[in-house]
């Protein structure tokens, strides 16, 4: 339990700033500094423990299907890191109470670091694979935002992205590799994988494993060739800088190292990729910090060439190589995050971080420059200090190496360049700065901090000198135990003292530390070599590499989607083809055994019919008057065909909708050019195009003609064998629609209604151009209303009504109903705006289209909801028959509410369709702005 | 009341839409606002108690006009189905509070035209009856035409052209395939379909494979499957915001119904005809991911880039349903809720984005400030944390679960890459575009409306969403398990409708 | 009589598939239309074909199956929303783009999202009337 409060606690913490934002900047530190050393105490509770070997631990289920479980644990480099995380954390708190300035929000400051260090405390706290990936792409979204703490300054976005750019991709890798080594233990379980080494190294998997779970670590931990993102996070406050590349975020990278060294370690594989990557990361990171005015970016490439010297350590496979790496991550951690802070300081006091310009400081700040020397003299290696210590073991591990042969000694030999190296710039930090002549036109004038600003340095050198002069003291059980956890199997035996006697490690430390003292002499020479070199700015690179992506991207997706629906109707066509083309390749006999009908020189005729009609549909299709005359026939012949094979039904309505139809395009055409191009593209694309609508029209027709050769055994007979008992109606086709599938037809004057409104919706504020002339320049008749149609439609209203109202009422029996019947009604209306013109109409019908379709609509809603009363399902019709004198013999049913909410739908959809539009050309067209 | 729990929320929006159609409501702003969100959410409420019912007593079915199935329509409400009926309801309740912030404005009908897009949507996922699909999906395809052109524009009807023209294509083969289907089948009911597929007479065989996979197009074009993809970018970047935002679930439709047929009818039990699609899905599910990932990197606006995000979600999704196991059918299930939702928000936030940013709107240039950065540009960050599938939102899950079904499924070489790169392409886009939006501006802009009330809360409804389906998607995932379970084993009519199968209705 | 039916719907899906792949918005539409008329024929003959045998109960001693032919009036039905729609669609792009081509060769730029109620495409409408083959554009008097 006490595990989950080191990790609730800051993670609940985060909205006390927030909450505390008004009062006083102390305040708001004090506040924020409650929780992480509340959680430092816990921690530090748990010491008798975990020094004893025991791991507290938590557990609870979150996604089991998933594998991802709440489980912490805390082991022996858990808490190393915990207490290194915590620790620095307060010290770094303290700090930028006095680093920010009164503009920036600290609220907003202490809560993005407080949700830093949830973040990395759950990392190392995590003993499930895919909790741990999860803290671990927190690590990375809350660096994101506190590296863009400043978020007005180019540099601090655009370093911003590219840590989060470079870290987020490694996540994504790191996530491969984790649900890979799960797949292989079968658990997501830590303990459980680190027990399954040998499994793993044994897997096929393995390659693909280490692959991505080194992309994973070295992006996060800056390894070459991924450090370039490190220096340009220095753009964040240095507050940050000091916590995520000393103790933290870059740490994650080798922490993740050492928490998979048991499972993944040993293989020569990994002894090749990581230790020669460390070494290179360390010897590039010592050389370039060598060469950097900008001291943050002095310390950035020092703490990249550190984070290699610890990848070397855990590469080299030995348990003595893995304790020193351990015992570097603290050292490092410790004598770094002071050095960032004095670099603060000086930059803070002084205006600039620039070393050509800052010198001498030591007269201006001395109690400071003591400070940041002897830090640095810890980076540097030199005895006494906590640095020398680990140094020293690295050199002692590099001298037992054979896994590069006869050429083995060249990893001492690098070592300890590298060591030279770190020496020259260190002494380049302390005598560049410090000495070295007076400052440069200082924007103001340094004296020393603050008296509480200094004390987190203050409190690392003073542990610098200890660890470096009471090691065992200081650190044994820390680092034994951790080491322990690292290593999993008992420790190698080693002694943790300063004085070792004369032996080879201390001759290369002597080497090292003369070399770099050489080499900063003559850095002259060096800086001559370096100059001739141009500086490749990383993150323009970056941004170039980015922008030169999206381009790409850009030119390919106009390439693919130019914007042209034929090229979308031609591929949609293509696939459609490809995919049914293709069964009937294996599709042996065309013709069924379903006997055929014998042709009739009748059916002959209207075939040919349709078939001419239908060609000079396309011939003439740009005299377009011709080609809906055309068209028309081709509907005409359609219902014909429809009356002819026995479907009364469908043969009234393909009539009355082709009347509709025809009408509305004469109406649209009148607004559509008359004419368009005899040819509107290049003879190829016409070929191209006709065959695919040949091919596909031969393989419908062909699947037309296979179905209609073959027998079929169907539901079919169901309906007409209950169409009258169950549905009270002997029209069966009619019954289906109001009874059997009464849903579809609610759905289809459903979408009737639905494009009205659409229409509606178009047709408000459109601006039309009309045209006086027809396509061939003949004038409008004057006369819009002819007198004679006049005459003629009024009288034949009545009839049209009687008729519809006869179809409505025989629909459920005979051919008929609702739909046709509006359709007819609609007509006949329509005919009378024709006629007499929508004003003279509006004073006799004063009818609103969108009322009668809401009303229609209801109507059939409410009828099916009717048998509800009656506890039966929707839309259960019900139906009786009644004798009345008279009338006679005569049938109720539910069914013709429902068709007279059809009925009323369908008159409200097509008067709305057509008057608005005939309005057009009138005074009555609606106002603009109301769509 | 209960007994008729399956249809109401069908039944609640079509009423919702009628009514605001009719005096008095049709003309008072307050009565459209009021009774749209009252209809909405009580399509919510009908939607969650149907989700509880089902998932206590497993599946449901309604049996319109007491017609025994195949005969009668049926809808069919199991857990996958009613799970997506209370993400498309939730959806709407979220859009139409947003829109009563002043979009109801800028036309007419508003309310009742998302109410029966919404109406479309829910029949899709309720019905069991393939030619009432074909209606559903006309219905909501008509409420898409109009709600596009919502506003009005030139650019909003270029896209509308488009959009509508391809749709009508597809309905016509749509049509074919329903055609074919009916001849070979000799029936319309899905489930009597995947009990019968296994039996066709061997001489029908290719013809329904040609059917099936003339589905297949017709599905693809409305999951927006490459090369069927193009209608997507441009009419979703366009419409405006809430539209935006309910559009996110149409293409869901597409993948809903490619599980149903391709997995179901013609699933493994399917003999002869059993995956007949998966050629065919495969290599134009992973196209489709790839060039959604290339759409994303040429973004220009938030929205095109939203929209393109969803391009690649529906490619991730096709890449679930080529895989057909239960796992990935999980996987997808969740990814699916999520990307929903995701993408919905960032919709609606770009809209909101627009309305404060003055004349640069949502395109990646530097400009003003937007008048409230520190909401907009928080609610941002949530929004893009999740359509990377970054933890702590809940994209990292339905991404993990992706990878692992298709691990288990020896799929990985194909899937992993699209599915990882996917997700750099959006981070870094994601980053870019925000950085740009919010950080890269030139003086303060007062002139920016202010987030309304109502906008402020469909906003925040759609982020606590977010958030609790990934704190409780140890629930959900069992659930969604259960879910996918229930889909490869189909239902038995026989079982459901034991004398009615020969006799007829008890009506 | 299956064979001419066949040919028929053949002929009508080519005919429609060829129009619908120009790059006017008429002939699009009416391909459309041709297209539904072969759709409609051939979901009708999905049933096969039977000549009188009307399916109304004691009017003929064999049947036709009636189930396709309820689908397809469904089918008519909403194919005719559809169109209508799509017809009016085509005006408004005809008065919004200022022509009726759908070739990509008049895609607004994205500057314009049209925000505004129509009434910000005055200029450009009217620039597009001068591309198009129309003589004059003047609104005809009211009478």
């Amino acid at each position: 339990m006490s595990v989950l409060w080191i990790l609730l606690l800051p993670m609940l913490g985060m909205i006390l700033p927030l909450l505390s934002a008004k009062k006083s900047r102390t305040t708001i530190a004090w506040l924020t500094a409650l929780p992480p050393a509340l959680a430092l105490a816990i921690l530090l509770q748990q010491i008798p423990s975990v020094f004893a070997g025991a791991v507290p631990a938590f557990e609870a289920q979150w996604v089991p299907l998933l594998g991802l479980s709440i489980s912490l644990h805390l082991d022996g480099l858990a808490f190393l890191f915990c207490l290194l995380i915590l620790g620095i954390g307060l010290l770094i708190i303290l700090y930028a109470r006095y680093y920010l300035s009164a503009q920036d929000n600290m609220a907003v400051f202490y809560t993005y670091l407080l949700f830093f260090m949830t973040a990395m405390l759950g990392v190392v706290l995590s003993s499930n694979l895919l909790q741990l990936w999860l803290f671990w792409e927190l690590t990375s979204i809350s660096s994101f935002l506190l590296i863009s703490f400043w978020s007005h300054k180019t540099e601090a976005r655009k370093g911003a992205r590219m840590a989060l750019s470079v870290t987020g991709a490694g996540g994504l890798a790191l996530l491969g590799a984790l649900l890979l080594i799960a797949h292989v233990c079968g658990s997501y379980d830590l303990h459980t994988v680190l027990k399954q080494g040998d499994l793993l190294r044994s897997s096929e998997w393995y390659p693909a494993i280490i692959t991505l779970f080194l992309l994973g670590a070295f992006t996060k931990s800056a390894q070459f060739p991924f450090q370039f993102w490190l220096p340009h996070a220095m753009a964040a406050p240095t507050p940050v800088s000091a916590y995520l590349h000393s103790a933290t975020m870059v740490k994650a990278g080798v922490f993740l190292l050492a928490r998979f060294y048991p499972a993944l370690s040993g293989t020569d594989a990994w002894f090749v990729a990581v230790s020669l990557t460390g070494m290179t990361t360390m010897l590039v990171g010592a050389y370039t910090a060598l060469f950097k005015h900008d001291l943050k970016g002095l310390l950035a490439y020092s703490t990249v060439s550190h984070l290699g010297l610890i990848t070397l350590l855990l590469g080299l496979g030995s348990n003595l190589a893995a304790v020193a790496a351990v015992f570097h991550i603290i050292n490092h951690a410790v004598f770094k995050a002071s050095l960032f802070m004095a670099a603060g300081i000086i930059d803070h006091e002084s205006g600039t971080r620039d070393m050509r310009k800052l010198n001498g400081m030591w007269k201006y700040m001395p109690f400071t420059a003591t400070l940041a020397m002897v830090a640095a003299a810890s980076m540097a290696g030199v005895p006494l200090l906590n640095g020398f210590l680990s140094k020293e073991m690295l050199f002692a591990e590099t001298l037992h190496q054979e896994t590069l042969g006869a050429l083995s000694w060249w990893i001492p030999l690098l070592s300890t360049a590298g060591g030279a190296l770190a020496v020259a710039y260190s002494l380049r930090f302390m005598h560049d700065v410090f000495f070295n002549g007076e400052p440069v036109d200082l924007p103001r004038i340094p004296h020393e901090p603050p008296r509480y600003m200094r004390v987190p340095v203050e409190v690392l050198v003073v542990l610098c000198l200890l660890v470096g002069i009471f090691p065992q003291f200081m650190v044994g059980d820390l680092l034994a135990t951790s080491s322990q956890a690292v290593i999993g199997t008992e420790l190698p035996s080693y002694s943790l003292a300063v004085w070792h006697g004369f032996n080879i490690p201390l001759l290369m430390s002597t080497i090292a530390i003369l070399g770099g003292v050489i080499l900063y002499i003559n850095r002259r020479h060096l800086f001559y070599f370096q100059g001739q070199f141009i500086e490749h700015d990383a993150k323009l690179i970056f941004e170039g590499a980015v922008q030169w992506l999206v381009r790409r991207a850009e030119i390919v997706n106009d390439w693919i989607d130019n914007g042209s629906l034929q090229r979308y109707m031609f591929l949609l066509l293509l696939l459609a083809l490809a995919v049914s083309a293709g069964p009937l390749f294996e599709l042996k006999d065309t013709v069924g055994t379903h006997a055929q009908l014998p042709i009739n020189w009748v059916v002959g005729f209207c075939a040919a019919l349709l078939v001419a009609g239908t060609f000079i549909t396309i011939w003439w299709i740009h005299r377009r008057l011709v080609a809906l005359v055309a068209l028309s026939v081709v509907g005409l012949i359609t219902s014909i065909a429809f009356a002819y094979f026995s479907a009364p039904d469908l043969a009234l309505t393909q009539l009355s909708v082709e009347v509709v139809t025809i009408l509305l395009f004469l109406l649209a055409l009148f607004f559509l050019p008359q004419k368009s191009p005899v040819i509107d593209s290049s003879f190829t694309v016409i070929v191209r195009d006709f065959g695919i609508a040949a091919l596909f029209g031969s393989v419908i027709g062909t699947i037309c003609y296979a179905l209609m050769t073959r027998p079929l055994d169907t539901i079919s007979g169901y309906f007409l064998e209950h169409s009258k008992p169950g549905g009270g109606g002997t029209n069966v086709v009619n019954v289906i629609l109001v009874d059997f599938r009464g849903f579809d037809t609610l759905g289809e004057i459903t979408v009737l209604g639905i494009a009205a409104l659409g229409i509606y919706k178009l047709l408000v504020g459109m601006r039309v151009f009309m045209p006086s002339t027809d396509g061939n320049g003949r004038r409008w008749s004057s006369d819009s209303h002819p007198l004679l149609l006049a005459l003629v439609s009024q009288s034949l209203l009545p009839l049209a009504l009687l008729v519809s109202a006869f179809i409505f009422i025989r629909g459920h029996n005979m051919p008929g109903g609702g739909f046709i019947a509006g359709l007819i009604t609609a007509i006949a209306l329509i005919q009378q705006y024709v006629a007499h013109g929508v004003v003279w109409m509006k004073e006799r019908l004063p009818i609103n289209c969108l009322h009668l379709i809401g009303l229609g609509l209801l109507i059939a809603f409410l009828s099916g909801l009717g048998s509800w009363l009656f506890g039966h399902n929707y839309l259960t019709t019900w139906f009786d028959h009644y004798h009345w004198p008279l009338v006679g013999e005569f049938e109720l049913a539910s069914a013709m509410i429902f068709d007279f909410g059809v009925y009323l739908t369908v008159i409200g959809a097509i008067l709305l369709i057509l008057t608005d539009l005939g309005k057009l050309t009138t005074s009555e067209r609606q106002s603009e702005g109301e769509r | 009341m209960l007994q008729h729990l399956p249809v109401l929320p069908l039944l609640l929006p079509l009423l919702g839409g009628i009514v605001l159609l009719l005096p008095p409501l049709i003309d008072s702003e307050r009565g459209q606002r009021q009774f749209g969100l009252l209809f909405a959410s009580l399509t919510l409420i009908s939607s969650l108690v149907l989700l509880q019912q089902v998932h206590a007593n497993g599946t449901h079915v309604y049996a319109l006009g007491e017609w025994a199935a195949p005969f009668g329509i049926v809808l069919v409400a199991d857990r996958m189905a009613t799970l997506l009926l209370v993400l498309t309801a939730f959806l709407l309740l979220c859009v139409q509070m947003f829109s009563c912030a002043g979009d109801d404005r800028k036309g007419r009908f508003l309310h009742s035209l998302l109410l029966f897009q919404a109406l479309g949507i829910q029949g899709s996922f309720l019905t069991g009856d393939i030619f009432n699909l074909f209606v559903f999906f006309e219905i909501l395809l008509i409420a898409s035409y109009a709600l596009l052109i919502h506003g009005g524009g030139k650019q909003k009807t270029a896209a509308n052209v488009h959009y509508v023209t391809l749709n009508l294509a597809g309905s016509a083969l749509f049509l074919f395939a329903l055609g074919i289907v009916y001849g070979t089948f000799g029936t319309l009911n899905m489930a009597d379909m995947q009990a019968k597929a296994a039996h066709i007479p061997e001489a029908d065989r290719e013809l329904a494979e040609a059917g099936a996979l003339l589905l297949l197009v017709v599905f693809g074009l409305k999951s927006a499957m490459l090369p069927l993809h193009f209608w997507l970018p441009r009419a979703y970047a366009s419409a405006s915001a809430p539209i935006a935002a309910l559009f996110a679930i149409m293409t869901k439709v597409g993948i809903y119904s490619l599980w149903r047929v391709h997995d179901g009818i013609f699933g493994a039990q399917a003999g002869a005809l059993a995956h007949v699609a998966q050629h065919w899905l495969w290599p134009l599910a992973w196209l489709t991911l790839l060039l959604g990932i290339i759409a994303t990197l040429s973004s220009q606006t938030l929205r095109m880039l939203t929209a393109n995000l969803v391009l690649v979600s529906v490619g991730s999704l096709l890449l679930m349903v080529a895989v057909n196991t239960e796992e990935s059918a999980t996987a997808g299930l969740f990814y699916l809720v999520h990307s929903t939702l995701a993408c919905a928000l960032m919709f609606l936030l770009a809209g909101l984005i627009v309305q404060q940013r003055g004349k640069a709107e949502d395109r990646f240039v530097a400009s003003r400030q937007v008048r409230q950065p520190i909401l907009l540009g928080g609610l941002y960050f949530l929004a893009a944390l999740a359509l990377i599938g970054m933890p702590p939102i809940s994209g990292f899950i339905g991404k993990t679960l992706m990878l692992s079904a298709a691990l288990k499924a020896e799929a990985a070489g194909w899937i992993w890459p699209p599915l990882l790169l996917s997700s750099l392409a959006a981070l870094l886009m994601l980053a870019r575009g925000g950085s740009t939006l919010f950080w890269r501006v030139r003086g303060e802009n007062q002139k920016g409306i202010p987030v309304h009330a109502m906008q402020l809360g469909a906003v925040w409804l759609m982020v606590a969403a977010l958030l609790s389906i990934m704190i409780f998607a140890g629930w959900l995932t069992s659930f969604m398990q259960m879910a996918a379970q229930d889909m490869y084993q189909g239902l038995d009519l026989r079982e459901l409708f034991p004398l009615k199968m020969e006799g007829g209705p008890d009506a | 009589m299956e064979f001419a039916f066949a040919l028929c719907v053949g002929v009508l899906t080519t005919a429609g598939i060829y129009l619908m792949l120009r790059g006017q918005t008429f002939p699009v539409i009416v391909g459309l239309t041709l297209l539904s008329y072969a759709v409609n024929l051939f979901l009708f003959a999905s049933g096969r074909l039977t000549v009188n045998g009307a399916a109304i109960i004691g009017q003929s001693e064999h049947y036709t199956d009636p189930l396709p032919q309820a689908l397809v009036l469904t089918a008519i039905v909403i194919g005719f929303a559809m169109t209508a729609y799509v017809l009016i669609l085509a005006m408004r792009a005809r008065s919004d783009l200022g022509n009726d081509q759908v070739d990509g060769r008049n895609m607004p730029e994205a500057r314009d999202t049209g925000s505004d109620a129509g009434n910000g495409d005055k200029p450009r409408a009217r620039r597009g009337l001068t591309r198009t083959e129309l003589r004059d554009g003047k609104p005809r008097k009211e009478r």
